[in-house]
């Protein structure tokens, strides 16, 4: 059957179906410090963090040629709509890895003076572009300075 | 601005005055030191999520740290500032007199990147083929350039003084003042005749102060104290403003009086997602000490919560008592009691008349009065028992009871009332140094827990008698008659929770150890028909710490969180 002309708007209730919406975070890191000898002492760091979320795929009753509440079952045909949800599962998907280094050393020249110097650098990768668009990308940052003791 | 920095200087003296006190004392410590240096920060594609903190510059900048340290026999003062960048510093003093003078300040400042929102999921059109065609969802960025992030800098001070010996008797003030300024998105979405969301970017400029002031002394043999506390927030930023368009037919663009009788505002420039001025002070008393056999402590507490624009308040009651003894020299009680009384004002919306004066008498009066799922008398109560068992092994075992009872949610008289039983069984297990265990296991059910006040699903509103009489032999349904379709009671909130925590130390020396664990829950609710809502998460851990000799720490470890969430998902049902 055709669609009804404009204007005469039907309204058959609604369906759903259950679907799941599964989160999964692993978290990894690793710290280490070093006396390497009275002066000298170093550190590092690494972090490696990866999550996902996402709905699994929602697939709806067919209702195609029926009404979903029995009482009111009219026999209308909805073949002309297209009430298929296939990429509804997408809109919330979300999944990105990220990973941290940090190295840094510490230097005493003499009882008050000491040399410092770290770096960190992080990555990010996105493979699902969820609400912001593709969120990849990295940074690093270096610093160096020196500390008095007084 | 002015009259904060006067407040902070202010505070700032008198945590310096007993700084001066302390020098004239001779002897004691003095450490100073200070760090000069630089970083340089270099970013690659995307820099709002990796370098979330940063100022997102590809720069080099000069870095200062510096900390201080005077100690005497009977004081001591330490200061901590670091600059990192204009965006993000830090800084905290604190003072100790002995037992009669305790103060610290603390400045914060850090920057916040934040994303734009694409909108690229908002797109939508009802018939697609042969002809595109229904109703529509589109979307708008009217900035797409731009550089949303914020600035936040946080005041805090604290300070206690004891003014007597006699009685204990201690003063103290408080204050948190929280400044953010800077850019931010906001959304404005209009009505459903030309559904379209439109993005647009707004100014943030607002500032929380709180104030806290109090009394605490020594009666007899109870601590008594008392506490008054002042909060106030406000936006300072202009408000956000749209345009939301014309009323017409969603398709053909013509029946413009029928579709503006539908809707409140339309062809017009308003402000939208704007900000409240909020003010709330609160008054808390507490007591403490021992009583019979056992310790006792408890708080009353009154509060007034108040939007200033649209003068709507909401009030809350609380009480909290605990009272600990010991049953046997193996076995001690802990009872605990608590209630809450929360009101909120229930304010009339006034809505215009829907079709007013329309010559086929189909015309309706939308005002109500909006009752809050916030009004509710709640109550828990709860008694622990702890015993050990054997010198290695103690056990915990705890019941509770909370009743919630919402008086007027949906609608006047008509609240639902939610009881929940707890048990509880926990054990904890000690052998020497070399391990130790935990294990612990809830069980909580719930009766009648809240739902929404509306059904998720829909009857068929076609020729249904249920919409009579209005519009009862037309094939249109109108938006407002769903309501009267509306079944199948929907909510988040479980009928039966379990959960289980499990956690291990293996020590076998000083120099290595391992911690194991997992916690877990499941919750579900067996009330909604046939809604299978169920919610499952399993969180396991490990931890290494090693130090194989003094030049060497390392410690590692691993996470893992997993959660399902299965819920319903629903859509109407429209042709035309």
């Amino acid at each position: 059957m055709a669609r009804d002309s404009v204007g005469d708007a039907r309204h058959y209730g609604s369906m759903y179906t259950m679907a799941d919406y599964k989160s999964k975070v692993h978290n990894i890191y690793f710290n280490a410090n070093y006396a390497a000898t009275e002066k000298m002492r170093l550190f590092g760091t690494v972090t490696y963090n990866m999550a996902e979320a996402a709905l699994d795929e929602v697939l709806m009753p067919d209702v195609s040629d029926k009404l979903v509440n029995p009482v009111y079952d009219l026999g209308v045909d909805l073949t002309h709509t297209n009430f298929d949800f296939e990429e509804m599962s997408t809109y919330s998907d979300f999944d990105y890895k990220m990973l941290s280094f940090q190295l840094g050393l510490s230097y005493k020249i003499t009882p008050t003076l000491t040399f410092t110097a770290d770096g960190k650098y992080a990555d990010l990768t996105d493979d699902a572009g969820y609400v912001f668009g593709n969120e990849t990308g990295s940074f690093y940052v270096i610093r160096s300075g020196f500390k008095v003791d007084f | 601005m002015k009259k904060m920095i006067s407040i902070f200087s202010v505070g700032l003296l008198i945590l310096l005055l007993p700084v001066a006190l302390v020098a004239e004392e001779n002897g004691g410590t003095d450490k100073y030191s200070l760090w000069i240096g630089s970083h340089y920060t270099d970013f690659t594609d995307y820099t709002k999520s990796v370098g979330e903190y940063n100022l997102g510059e590809n720069e080099w900048l000069p870095e200062l740290g510096f900390n201080y340290m005077s100690q005497r026999d009977n004081s001591l003062y330490t200061l901590y500032g670091h600059y990192y960048d204009k965006n993000n510093v830090w800084g905290k003093i604190n003072t100790r007199v002995g037992d009669k003078f305790t103060g610290v300040f603390q400045y914060r400042s850090l920057v916040k990147q934040q994303g734009q929102d694409l909108l690229v999921n908002a797109e939508a059109r009802e018939w697609l083929d042969p002809n595109p065609g229904g109703k529509i969802l589109t979307h708008e960025i009217t900035d797409p350039d731009a550089d949303y992030n914020t600035h936040r800098q946080e005041f805090t001070g604290k300070m206690s003084l004891l003014v007597s010996h006699k009685n204990n008797v201690r003063l103290m003030a408080a204050h948190r003042t929280i400044l953010k300024s800077g850019t931010e998105q906001k959304i404005a979405s209009t009505h459903c005749f030309s559904c379209h969301l439109t993005s647009k970017t707004a100014k943030v400029d607002n500032q929380t102060h709180q104030f806290e002031t109090g009394v605490d002394a020594t009666v007899k043999k109870f601590d008594v104290g008392y506490r008054f506390a002042y909060r106030i927030f406000e936006n300072n930023a202009p408000d956000a403003s749209a345009y939301w368009d014309p009323a017409k037919h969603p398709v053909h663009g013509g029946a413009a009086g029928e579709f503006t009788s539908r809707v409140v505002y339309q062809d017009a420039t308003l402000p939208f997602d704007t900000y409240p001025k909020t003010e709330k002070t609160s008054h808390k008393m507490k007591l403490k000490g021992d009583l019979g056999k056992g310790y006792f402590a408890g708080t009353v507490n009154y509060s007034k919560a108040k939007n200033k624009f649209t003068n709507l308040a909401t009030t809350a009651w609380t009480g909290a008592a605990n009272y600990t003894m010991s049953i046997n020299p193996k076995t001690r009680l802990i009872a605990k009691i608590y209630g809450a009384r929360l009101r909120s004002d229930d304010p009339w919306i006034d809505l215009p008349t829907w079709r007013d004066g329309a010559t086929d008498g189909n015309f309706m009066d939308f005002d109500y009065r909006r009752y809050s799922s916030q009004d509710r008398i709640e109550g828990r109560i709860s008694a622990e028992v702890i015993t050990r068992l054997t010198p290695q092994m103690k056990l915990a075992f705890l019941a509770g009871y909370t009743k919630i009872d919402r008086y007027d949610y949906p609608l006047l008289g008509e609240g639902t009332e939610t009881n929940k039983l707890t048990a509880q069984a926990k054990m904890y297990y000690r052998k020497g140094l070399k391990y130790t265990a935990f294990l612990k296991y809830r069980f909580e059910s719930i009766s009648d827990p809240f739902v929404s006040g509306f059904g998720l699903f829909e009857a068929a509103g076609y020729q249904n008698p249920l919409l009579d009489p209005l519009v009862p032999t037309s094939n249109w349904v109108f938006y407002l008659q769903r309501e009267a379709l509306r079944y199948q009671s929907v909510t988040s909130q479980p009928t039966q929770v379990h959960k289980f925590e499990w956690r291990s130390t293996y020590r076998p020396s000083n120099k290595y150890y391992v911690m194991l664990g997992v916690k877990g829950k499941l919750d579900k609710n067996n009330d909604l028909d046939s809604l299978d809502v169920k919610h499952l998460s399993i969180q396991p851990h490990l931890n290494f710490n090693l130090m194989p000799d003094p030049a060497w720490v390392v410690t590692a470890g691993y996470s893992y969180n997993f959660d399902k969430s299965r819920v319903p998902l629903a859509v109407a049902l429209f042709d035309g």
